[in-house]
């Protein structure tokens, strides 16, 4: 396997890796584009590859995958067992190895084996853990492994072992000579390697170097741009003239992919290239090392890299590069950004106005913290945020005056009788004039709690433990970043997304307001 | 009247002479007789009269709500309406008496142009709806001191699209939008005074600048405004008159921003303690036809660029008021130099001011009419010599506490300014000398000698004697004045309205029926008079029929007799104190429920008066009263519904919490 996938890894990988991670498969000038994005085929299957490979992860370490899906508590019984047996075993061995550690010298190729084996270990915990606690929910049977959270629990839960197990042990070791003698020995290379085949055989997406060689102990040598860019692509005023900088241009897929980072073990997506490197260390002590953890660095490769600029395949547009007036984006985010503002469906609705629709979901948040709190309201019924923008278009136009706030009362009170069979509409009176005002600079969570207060959940939909569980584990991985803001609405297994959902289909609690107020402006 | 019912033969003739003269003619005759007494004197005489004046009266100021409806039917050519006197006046009764007259149809429409709503807590904007509907023509409207009001009140006077003058000081409520409904709804307006209306910002006056551009006149004393809103107002053309009172944030960058206009004739930067002398200076430069500058507790000092520049604008410049300065004689002899036709100056309070710097100033002003010297420490009888020499037109003269000048000094002034109408003498030390003095000043209707307790009855003798045209007089603390004073007084000095005896502890019963001749009294000033009883105010009541203002704390004296008098007699008092007076609950009720046009009433530490009693006389006056001031403690006692409909009807209660203490 080791020796299959170092062929990959040929030289051209190595300056593609060098770079930040969009580059990894958005070429350099020189390369040919079709033959570059390896982790793209048809969006349907690519989109949700980890997740599968998840899924046949956990089947395969499972004893009884099949009763594991139908409710039967001899079989969870089972399971319990099998659990406790293990983390025993597991707890043994890290024992003995803290007992070791002490003595050993660093550099030690055992204590990394069985680092990886308990990582191992700990993962098939964790998956028999949710196949069980799956088992014993119907509404988590089916979409077990494609849910977001397991996927996180099981990521996520490597890595404080990490932290615990090891701090700078091993210098940099050259991991290609190192993970035959590990394969050997560890359930954990069984892992891998089923993962491996199991990709090769079904859909050969990963084509990509060596899963545990290589990654961590090069430094790639470009600055990421994720980190930096803003959401902002436009970059007007750079001016810079044509022919100075090489155009590339992506296509439609490559835009819309939700993640841009790959493990190349697991396969899992990342946003960040830092989340990947964080994620790395759960699947060995290689990755662990000062140099693997490092941001990578600008190298000296890069400064006399040509200025690269983007091209958007769509058409007609002007930030193609067939437009007379071309106008090229500067970065992957801001191709990604314009792609979606400009050439995509709004499938992002806001739950509380009803009327905007953003396709990038940023875009609604900015839109959400604002949303209701136009409270400065001019008698044509145009609504501001702030009170000199409104008394500045009331300077503008003739016969136009600033509509009095006492308008509200008259209209909460009138909708008090319109609508007051509908529960939702007093638990919204009763949280005051601008109910979602909650979720005004607080966290996903915190905007994900006052929803369930208002009962935009079922509980049948969203199992407490898990939402409580991912909720948990994302400090521990995604530390400024959403993971799921980039995946398209029709997941359904998304949190995020099916908040929003839901949300289309309740009115929303500002709205009502406003028409209210315009329809008291009508008469 | 019963003239008027059934004529006598004697009185036929004159009648019929009255009724051969055309209704004009009788109208353009009455409109010769400005006291309204004689005026009502006429109507009385002749019914030609009374339906000439009814037919030819312009203006009419209700002093209850129930004669509105028939003040309005009566006069249909009113066309000036002051309701800032009429008690109880509430949306409801506007609305209903205003609809009433125009027989519930706007198209009629009453001619009225001018309507004062000045105080009047109870009206709302259902009533200023109903108001501006009714009245096509309204050009003015005065709202000021209705704290109550906002933008509510604003938005239905933005209706009246005629509004040309609009007064809302202390309209606390109005905001931007407020005042933005009216700037949209009233482009013609020219006379906008907003202060006070502290949630006013930049913002608004700028939409205000914008909407408005004939604004004349515009106030904006005490508003949280900055520069911004000077460089907006430096946008109107027309802008004659500007006020900005105590706008802490405004400086000598905001007044340099006003000089784009070159039409300005009067600014008022008192107490914007961030201008400075060159602010003013830089706005004279620009601004070259200014009249009246009131600097006073602004500037720091008085610099140099300023008294230059003053040079520029001496020959316009009539006002000039530098209150709370540090003024030398240097100062005061370059604006004498300047400011040749200076009408009018203000040095009160002002360190520094000697009497070589009066001198040099009144040496070249010779038209000067009012002279404030309040406070001026140093001022001697030699100021009041240059003054009596310089100064012959002088009208005005304010001394008080001028420690130094004595009968010497005002003996020159009586002599020379023969046209002195006010003079202040408050804590002066004069004596009996000076009255005589002053006494030849015949023109005097102001006098005031407050804390001047060497002033005896000898005094007031001169002052009766030649001052028959005086109208206020002040004898505050005078300790030596006795009935017989009040009795020259009285007998010299018939047309007094406004006369304050407090502390004047001499006086008794008998004094008081002196007073009692006094038919033009309206306010009486007579705190801690411990000698008067029930029968002092009784004579007073019966007598002084016009009286409006009566301050009777620490009257100890007087008991439920006075207050039964005061109900039965006094039917127009609107403000009464009666605080530590022995007076009763029944007394009260009685008092409360009878005075139809008491508003303000304070009545603190009546210990003789029972929480029912209390409960029922507030009952009875609910309606009417806007301002009342009661004893903290009986703010839990009180029942709420009490103090709920108080405060419905627009009334304000201020709760005191202090001892019980007997002052003699």
């Amino acid at each position: 396997m080791a020796s299959g996938t170092a062929t990959n890894a040929d030289p051209d990988q190595q300056t593609v890796r060098s770079n930040s991670v969009e580059q990894f498969y958005f070429p350099r000038p020189g390369q040919s584009l079709p033959g570059i994005p390896p982790f793209f085929g048809p969006p349907s299957s690519s989109l949700y590859l980890a997740n599968d490979n998840e899924a046949k992860v956990g089947n395969q370490l499972e004893p009884n995958p099949s009763q594991s899906t139908d409710w039967d508590p001899q079989a969870i019984v089972s399971n319990l067992t099998f659990l406790e047996q293990k983390i025993k075993q597991v707890k043994d061995v890290v024992q003995s190895m803290s007992n070791r550690e002490n003595q050993v010298a660093s550099g030690s190729c055992e204590v990394a084996a069985k680092q990886q084996l308990i990582t191992a270990d700990l993962t098939s915990i964790i998956i028999q853990l949710i196949t069980t606690a799956g088992s014993l929910l119907p509404s988590m049977k089916n979409p077990l492994s494609s849910n977001p959270a397991v996927r996180q629990l099981s990521n996520t839960l490597g890595s404080p072992m990490g932290f615990g197990m090891n701090a700078n042990q091993r210098p940099s070791v050259d991991s290609k000579t190192d993970i035959p003698d590990i394969g050997k020995a560890s359930g954990y290379e069984e892992l891998i390697n089923s993962l491996n085949t199991t990709q090769d055989e079904r859909d050969e997406l990963i084509k990509g170097p060596n899963p545990c060689g290589g990654e961590g102990s090069e430094p790639t040598p470009m600055e990421d741009h994720d980190v930096k860019e803003s959401d902002d692509g436009d970059h007007e005023g750079e001016n810079l003239p044509p022919g100075s900088y090489v155009v590339l241009q992506l296509e439609k897929e490559e835009i819309l992919a939700p993640h841009t980072h790959f493990c190349l073990i697991c396969g899992k997506g990342f946003k960040r290239d830092a989340n990947l490197r964080m994620h790395m260390r759960g699947h060995g002590d290689e990755y662990k090392t000062a140099a693997a953890l490092a941001k990578p660095t600008r190298d000296s490769g890069s400064d006399h890299a040509p200025v690269t600029r983007y091209s958007c395949p769509f058409v007609g547009c002007k930030r193609n590069k067939e437009h007379k007036k071309f106008q090229p984006l500067k970065t992957i985010l801001c191709v990604k950004n314009h792609y979606k503002r400009s050439h995509c469906d709004k499938s992002y609705t806001c739950s509380r106005c009803n009327t905007k629709k953003f396709s990038v979901i940023a875009d609604l948040k900015t839109h959400e913290k604002h949303c209701g709190r136009d409270k400065w309201l001019c008698s044509c019924g145009t609504t501001f945020s702030r009170k000199d923008k409104l008394f500045g278009h009331v300077a503008l136009f003739q016969g136009h005056t600033p509509a009095l706030p006492m308008d509200d009362v008259k209209v909460s009170e009138a909708s008090e009788q319109q609508q007051g069979s509908e529960p939702m509409n007093e638990i919204s009176r009763s949280m005051g004039c601008f109910p979602c005002s909650s979720s005004d600079g607080i966290s996903n969570l915190d905007m994900k709690m006052a929803d369930d207060v208002r009962g935009y959940y079922s509980p049948m939909s969203f199992d407490p433990c898990f939402g409580a569980l991912d909720d948990f584990t994302r400090p521990g991985f995604d530390i400024s970043e959403d993971p799921f803001s980039f995946l398209p609405s029709g997941c359904t297994s998304n949190n995020e997304t099916s908040r929003v959902n839901k949300g289309s289909n309740v009115p929303p609690l500002g709205l009502w307001k406003w028409t209210e107020t315009l329809s008291d402006f009508s008469h | 009247m019963g003239q008027d019912g059934k004529p006598s033969s004697a009185g036929a003739v004159t009648v019929a002479g009255v009724d051969a003269l055309s209704q004009d003619l009788l109208a353009h005759a009455l409109a010769g007789v400005d006291d309204p007494r004689d005026r009502k004197s006429c109507r009385l005489a002749s019914r030609a009269f009374a339906r000439a004046e009814a037919a030819s009266r312009r203006s009419a100021r209700p002093l209850r709500r129930e004669a509105l409806p028939r003040v309005l039917r009566a006069f249909p050519s009113l066309t000036s309406l002051d309701l800032s006197a009429c008690a109880g006046l509430d949306d409801a009764s506007l609305a209903a008496a205003l609809s009433s007259t125009t027989g519930g149809t706007a198209e009629l429409g009453l001619g009225v142009r001018r309507v004062s709503l000045a105080r009047a807590s109870g009206v709302g904007w259902r009533g200023l709806e109903a108001m501006v509907a009714v009245c096509p023509r309204l050009e003015a409207v005065d709202l000021s001191h209705c704290v109550a009001a906002g933008d509510r009140e604003m938005a239905a006077l933005a209706s009246a699209a005629g509004l040309r003058e609009l007064v809302m000081d202390k309209c606390l409520g109005v905001t931007d939008v407020g005042l933005a409904k009216v700037a949209v709804g009233c482009p013609g307006l020219e006379r906008l005074s907003v202060k006070w209306c502290r949630e006013i910002s930049d913002i608004g006056i700028e939409l205000l600048a914008k909407k408005c551009p004939n604004l004349r006149s515009v106030d904006i004393s005490y508003l949280k405004v900055s520069n911004e809103s000077l460089r907006s107002l430096s946008t109107l053309e027309k802008l004659e008159d500007i006020a900005l009172v105590g706008c802490m944030f405004i400086d000598d960058d905001g007044l340099r921003m006003l000089c784009a206009g070159n039409s300005l004739q009067s600014i008022d930067v008192s107490r914007c303690h961030h201008v400075t002398s060159q602010g003013i200076a830089s706005l004279i430069d620009s601004q070259r036809f200014i009249q009246k500058i009131n600097a006073g507790d602004s500037l720091h000092e008085i610099e140099s660029c300023f008294l230059s520049k003053l040079s520029t604008i001496g020959e316009t410049l009539t006002v000039l008021r530098l209150d709370g300065l540090e003024i030398f004689a240097s100062n005061l002899q370059a604006i004498g130099d300047s400011c040749k036709n200076l009408a009018e100056i203000g040095l009160s309070k002002c360190n520094g001011v000697t009497d070589d710097g009066i001198a040099s100033l009144v040496v070249n002003c010779g038209y000067l009419r009012t002279i404030d010297v309040t406070c001026c420490h140093l001022l001697t009888n030699d100021a009041l010599a240059a003054i009596a020499k310089n100064c012959r037109m002088v009208e005005c003269l304010r001394l008080e506490s001028c420690p130094f000048i004595n009968e010497k000094g005002l003996e020159r002034i009586a002599t020379h300014c023969s046209h002195l109408k006010e003079i202040d003498l408050t804590d002066c030390r004069i004596n009996d000398e000076a009255m005589q003095h002053l006494a030849s000043c015949s023109e005097l209707e102001t006098l005031k000698l407050g804390l001047c307790s060497s002033i005896s009855d000898k005094g007031l003798v001169y002052i009766s004697s030649n001052c028959g045209k005086l109208v206020e007089l002040d004898l505050y603390r005078c300790s030596a004045i006795t009935d017989e004073g009040l009795a020259a007084v009285a007998q010299g000095c018939k047309k007094i309205r406004r006369l304050n005896l407090c502390y004047c502890t001499q006086i008794t019963d008998a004094g008081f029926k002196h007073l009692s001749t006094l038919e033009e009294l309206t306010n009486l000033e007579m705190r801690c008079l411990v000698r008067i009883t029930g029968i002092g105010i009784t004579s007073v009541a019966i007598g002084c029929a016009s009286l409006i203002e009566l301050d009777l704390k620490r009257c100890y004296s007087v008991d439920d007799a006075g207050l039964w008098a005061l109900s039965r007699y006094s039917q127009n008092l609107r403000q009464l104190t009666i605080s530590y007076c022995q007076v009763t609950g029944l007394g009260l009720c009685h008092l409360l429920g009878s005075l139809r046009s008491l508003q303000d009433l304070k009545m603190v530490h009546l210990s003789w008066v029972s929480i029912e009693g209390f409960e029922m006389s507030l009952r009875a006056a609910c309606g009417r009263l806007k301002k009342l001031k009661l004893l903290g403690g009986l703010r839990s006692v009180l029942s709420p519904e009490l103090l709920q409909t108080l405060q419905a009807c627009g009334c304000r209660v201020r709760w005191v919490d202090k001892p019980l203490v007997y002052k003699g």
